[in-house]
């Protein structure tokens, strides 16, 4: 399986390559084609990775595969039972300075398969939802998509801190660009902030890894950037609490900012207002989840103290302030494009809600909510970017009734509504539900709270699909000619929606799939906190 | 009847439904188009068939028969295998559907004799509707969406009743809600429709966040602060009464709140004060929807809920007394918006609210004893069945008169329609005959069981001056709606025959397939009454399911004195319409005229909705504007003065790079000269 992933990780890269390079003689048309079969070709590759996988390590009874197991200890609360690793430097090894080996480790586990498919899914209907509207620099902007893409995957498949950390930030890059070369007209401020903003927070970010490391080193662990590793010597010599504290501050910086919780979010609405819709679909879809992800490997396993004193009560009033807040201010909202991006800051609070509610049901809830809120979140960015195309406009006043002209469009608007309202039977109710079941069992309180951002999120994004879809007809002005010649869902957008919707109601049917892959590590991680509350009771 | 069958047949109710669902919308619009009822009456047909055998074959075998697989947990207490002796219930267990940490919910249909009664209430209105739809809904371009939406909502309505777990439950309840809102707004082209569409799903949502959080108290409660229940599954919950007792015991006020949470959940779906706002508005969806979502079955749902958790309610007294108290409330305030509202259906609408609040009603009535409970929980019950099937046929047959007059529906605009639309005309005086509790017909017996549990209730000791204040309010309002009822029976049948422009020159009366269901609705509000109250069938099979004791029916009595006393009052109300509307057709209106703010407040509908806008819309828009200028000025301020600082702290060393070449060149010339002298100075 190693093969396969470096295969769904260099894929992405050499396509990017090879548009840059032959960027010169690439048009627009020879442009698309070659980035829609490389992400073509990464998602084949990450889903055999995931059936095989899943026969591998989740039912490995029923196939005839070898059983997949890892070869971190059993202590250890971060066990990728797919690895690869390879030494590339090692300091001292004198009587004085006990000798430090950092390695690359690349591996899978169940969260990174999840995540992984997810991104390469995503990335295919970004390119397909660009196929018309980037025609400018083309091959620049495609290249620019797959770079994130193998970022994206190298983030979740990096199981040691400075590949992380490398992967990590390699994504800012095509972002910023894909904001600032083909953005909406206050494109330049946007890509500045947001690149800014996250690199401010992703530089205290690396003090608390590259002070995790040090510190770990000095007390006599060989391998100090192999999270395996460090969860499982963490777990045998607990850090001191005043030093968690401040190595969970120092690593939150960075993941806040990134997911974003409250108040660290302003970045993300101009961001996405100015983002094309391919960079918004990747930003909401896969990259805001770099941070919760973030938490869920580095802050959770290693700092349990620092978890419960501080992030369950500071970080989870936070999210749900930003539940509230962010449906508050997505329900004032008349840009669409806006409102979705407001509604992101509601929903990863529910994410960071299930998080920091530290057992079972909370972390398999905030795991399916990652997923659920890239389906989601990342189709209706699809369909914002299908109304901007037709209409140039995103603004609620200018359109109103459009279900009478697409139809098509308008049944997928409500469908998707009403998974990201968290509709029992779709996706979003499964991990909203349990991070909220979740939360309650850590403190009702807060649950209820974030709870109320259940009414709000029908009432918002229903308005908005009131606005634009129902009601009489209203088309911009200024395009009276042309409105015959605009058509409902095309061949090109149905590809690039009709996954989404089909996992969005799959996952809501028979959540126990995707349930079954990440519930083993998810488990691991909660087993700690267990450990934890247990020997605090006795 | 082999377990198999049984299994197969119990399947059938929903799942026939669902695949009719999945046909009409994939090939309803490109293939079947207007042959797309065919499907959804071929369902509901399986569906009823399938109910009636439930309730009439499966469960009352299972009482002797095999109970192996009903006893689920048969190991908690030796004893228990003997109450479910006389409980029956079938259980078929699809896949595991949500199993994560102590959260275990199976795809389960659990069916006791609640279920089967509530089944085959719904599958049969379903599918009388569905005929009477094909006729209404003819010619409408969204003819497939609509079988489509409402095949669905059979579907998630008869899981609704089957769940056997409150998460099942809840997800079934959520999904009605979406049917309800994509019928409500089927014709979304009119802003109206839209708005009342959006506004029920999030007047709904208020309700379901007590329902979610009535789960999570139910599913972290513990006993001695050691063993939580960890479960959502009904018979792990009221299973085991003894437990729940202790529980009661031990933690009164958590008992109550799991109470009151799951009651608001009922309040929301069943239109209860103060958030029915959402029901008259859903009036904006096709007359059949009306007729079956809005007043014979989903609306049902929360008095179903509260029925269901009969063994918790029972143990939290106050919030009986809520139940009781919000449903009076209710039936109160709609009866009187009922009295003058001129546009039909919303009279209906109103009817309803206030039906839904009788039920309440009954059902918190055992706050007054446990000797009450049972008869409260079947008096309740019993008017929501015989409800369902007369506002059924009310509704249908203000369908009809809709369809007849070109979709008008205000009873200004036509009068005097018994001689153009004779089968309406008919039926409809069943319906209101039936909704004014004439002695015999099927409200008079529900009704009658109401007030007589109210009567009984009035003589406890504990709240007994609270439940005759109740019981004066509900006779109050059942004379009040013999006469709204009966206003617009006689405002739209008698008087001078007059239609509007928009029926043309003939009004038509029903079309056969719409007949037919108006004639079966009809024949059942005259007899499911008859049939079923005073023969107690209706009592000895409902129950049978947990919290309930079987009442012997020759304990059993009717009640002499309540029944004259409520033939009176019908005949009071009737008599009164009969005198204001036929009699002295010009009373009304001098009457209005001196009672001027009552009857504006009425009209007005007691300005609920502007005072729900008030408190709930307008401040809520407001926080909202405020949180933006706050994420905008105060939020990014803060971080666009971070930004600024390193442009301030450049402020002065960005003059030394001016680019001009003069001054690099005087500062050059001037570290040359300061260096030569530095170096002559050592030397």
């Amino acid at each position: 399986m190693i093969p396969l992933l470096f295969l769904s990780l260099a894929a992405p890269f050499i396509t990017a390559l090879l548009l840059m390079l032959f960027r010169s003689s690439l048009n627009q048309q020879s442009a698309r084609l070659l980035a829609l079969g490389g992400s073509l070709a990464t998602l084949v590759l990450a889903a055999i990775l995931s059936s095989q996988y899943y026969s591998g390590a989740v039912r490995p009874l029923e196939s005839s595969g070898t059983p997949l197991t890892s070869s971190a200890d059993e202590t250890s609360a971060i066990r990728p039972k797919v690895e690869f690793r390879q030494p590339w430097l090692s300091l001292g090894g004198d009587a004085e300075h006990p000798e430090v080996k950092f390695e690359m480790y690349f591996g899978l586990d169940g969260i990174s398969v999840a995540m992984i498919a997810l991104t390469a899914l995503l990335t295919v209907s970004s390119v397909l939802i660009s196929w018309e509207s980037i025609s400018d620099r083309a091959s620049e902007f495609y290249a620019s998509v797959m770079i994130l893409e193998a970022g994206l995957i190298g983030v979740f498949c990096a199981f040691d801190i400075i590949l992380f950390y490398v992967f990590f930030e390699m994504t800012l890059i095509p972002l910023f660009f894909m904001i600032a070369i083909w953005g909406g007209p206050d494109r330049r401020r946007a890509a500045i902030k947001f690149f800014l903003y996250t690199l401010a927070g992703s530089l205290i970010t690396l003090s608390g890894l590259i002070g995790l490391m040090v510190y770990t080193s000095g007390e006599g662990l060989a391998t100090p950037s192999s999270l395996p590793a460090l969860s499982s010597w963490i777990a045998a010599h607990p850090i001191e609490k005043s030093l968690q504290v401040t190595l969970f501050l120092a690593m939150s910086a960075g993941f806040l900012v990134k997911v974003p919780v409250f108040p660290f979010h302003t970045w993300l609405p101009l961001a996405h207002v100015e983002a094309p819709t391919a960079g918004s679909v990747l930003l909401a879809g896969v990259l805001l989840k770099l941070g919760s992800y973030g938490f869920l490997r580095m802050c959770l396993p290693m700092f349990p103290e620092a978890c419960v004193d501080i992030g369950l009560p500071v970080i989870g009033l936070l999210s749900v302030i930003g539940i509230i807040y962010g449906s508050l201010c997505a329900l004032a909202q008349r840009d669409i494009k806006k409102l979705v991006a407001y509604s992101s800051v509601a929903h990863l609070g529910f994410c960071m809600v299930g998080l920091f509610a530290l057992n079972t049901e909370g972390l398999t809830g905030s795991v399916l909510q990652m997923i659920n809120h890239g389906l989601s979140t990342g189709a209706l960015f699809l369909i914002v970017g299908m109304v901007y195309e037709r209409y140039h406009t995103r603004m609620l006043d200018d359109i109103g009734g459009l279900a009478q002209r697409l139809p098509l469009i308008a049944v997928c608007m409500v469908f998707i509504a009403m998974s990201s309202i968290g509709l029992p039977g779709l996706n979003g109710f499964v991990g909203e539900f349990l991070s909220l079941a979740g939360m309650f069992r850590q403190d009702p309180l807060y649950a209820a709270l974030a709870t109320t951002g259940v009414v709000l999120g029908a009432w918002y994004l229903l308005t908005a699909v009131q606005h634009a879809f129902f009601g009489k007809l209203r088309e911009p002005h200024g395009h009276h000619g042309d409105h015959d010649t605009i058509t409902d869902l095309k061949p090109r957008e149905f590809v690039a929606l009709a996954p989404l919707v089909i996992l969005c109601l799959w996952i809501g049917i028979r959540p126990a799939t995707l349930i079954d892959l990440i519930e083993p590590d998810v488990k691991a991680v909660a087993d700690i906190y267990t450990k934890t509350t247990d020997a605090g009771a006795q | 009847m082999s377990e198999t069958t049984q299994q197969l047949i119990l399947w059938l109710i929903p799942v026939a439904p669902l695949l009719s669902a999945v046909i009409t919308g994939l090939f309803g619009p490109g293939i079947l188009r207007y042959r797309s009822h065919l499907p959804c009456w071929a369902a509901l047909a399986v569906s009823f068939v399938c109910s009636l055998i439930l309730l009439l074959k499966i469960l009352p075998g299972v009482e002797t028969g095999a109970l192996t697989n009903a006893v689920e947990n048969a190991a908690t207490a030796e004893n228990t295998s003997l109450q479910l002796a006389d409980k029956p219930e079938v259980i078929a267990t699809g896949y595991q559907w949500l199993h994560v940490g102590s959260i275990s919910v199976d795809v389960q249909l659990r069916a006791d004799s609640m279920t089967a009664i509530m089944l085959s209430m719904v599958t049969g209105v379903s599918l009388l509707v569905a005929m009477f739809g094909s006729g209404y809904m003819h010619h409408d371009p969204g003819y497939p969406r609509f079988f489509a939406a409402v095949s669905l909502f059979v579907f998630s309505m008869c899981m609704l009743v089957l769940a056997g777990s409150f998460l099942m439950l809840f997800v079934f309840w959520e999904a009605v809600g979406l049917c309800s809102y994509l019928l409500i707004g089927f014709w979304f082209q009119k802003p109206s429709a839209a708005a009342a569409a959006k506004k029920a799903f999030v007047v709904n949502r208020i309700g379901d966040f007590g329902l979610i959080m009535g789960m999570f108290l139910i599913w972290q409660t513990s006993h001695n602060d050691a063993y939580p229940f960890l479960s959502l599954n009904f018979s792990d919950i009221f299973g085991n009464p003894e437990l729940l007792q202790q529980i009661a015991a031990a933690q009164p006020e958590r008992v109550k709140l799991i109470c009151l949470c799951l009651f608001l959940g009922a309040m929301g779906k069943s239109a209860q004060f103060p958030l029915q706002v959402w029901l008259p508005d859903a009036m904006e969806g096709p007359t059949p929807v009306s007729a079956l979502i809005h007043a014979a079955t989903m609306v049902t749902a929360g008095v179903y809920l509260v029925a269901r958790c009969t063994p918790l309610f029972v143990l939290a007294p106050d919030a009986q007394l809520v139940v009781t108290g919000v449903g009076a409330t209710t039936a109160a305030i709609s009866a009187l918006i009922g009295l003058t509202q001129t546009d039909l259906k919303r009279v209906l609408a109103y009817s309803t609210v206030s039906q839904l609040g009788f039920m309440f009603m009954a059902l918190g009535c055992g706050a007054a004893g446990p000797a009450l409970v049972t008869p409260a929980v079947t008096a309740g019950m019993f008017h929501l069945f015989t409800h369902a099937y007369f506002k059924a046929l009310l509704f249908l047959a203000a369908g009809s008169v809709m369809h007849a007059m070109g979709d008008v529906i205000d009873m200004n605009r036509f009068s005097g329609l018994r001689k153009a639309l004779p089968i309406t005309h008919w039926t409809f005086l069943f319906g209101a005959a039936a909704l004014a509790g004439v002695p015999l017909m099927a409200g008079f017996w529900s009704k009658d069981d109401i007030l007589a549990v109210l009567g009984e209730a009035s003589q406890s000791e504990k709240y007994g001056s609270f439940f005759s204040i109740i019981r004066y309010v509900a006779m109050g309002t059942a004379a009040l709606t013999a006469f709204y009822t009966f206003r617009a029976y006689f405002k739209t049948f008698w008087g001078p025959e007059k239609f509007p422009e928009e029926a043309g020159h003939h009004p038509h009366d029903a079309s056969l397939v719409m007949a037919i269901p108006l004639g079966v609705l009809a024949a059942c509000s005259v007899l499911v009454g008859l049939a079923f109250g005073p023969t107690h069938m209706f009592a000895g099979t409902l129950q049978r399911i947990q919290g309930l004791t079987l009442i012997d029916p020759s304990q059993q009595h009717l009640h002499w004195g309540v029944m004259a006393v409520s033939a009176v009052i019908a005949a009071v109300g009737i008599g009164g319409a009969w005198f204001f509307y036929v009699a002295n057709p010009k009373l009304p209106g001098t009457i209005a005229g001196a009672l001027k703010p009552f009857y504006a407040a009425s009209t007005g509908k007691f300005y609920l909705d502007e005072i729900f806008t008030g408190l709930i819309v307008i401040p809520l828009y407001l926080t909202a504007k405020i949180c933006v200028l706050f994420d905008r000025f105060v939020i990014d301020g803060i971080v666009d003065a971070f930004g600024a600082v390193p442009k301030m702290l450049s402020a002065i060393p960005r003059h030394l790079h001016s680019g001009i070449v003069n001054n690099y060149a005087g500062v050059m010339w001037a570290g040359v000269v300061a260096a030569v002298v530095l170096v002559l100075s050592i030397f």
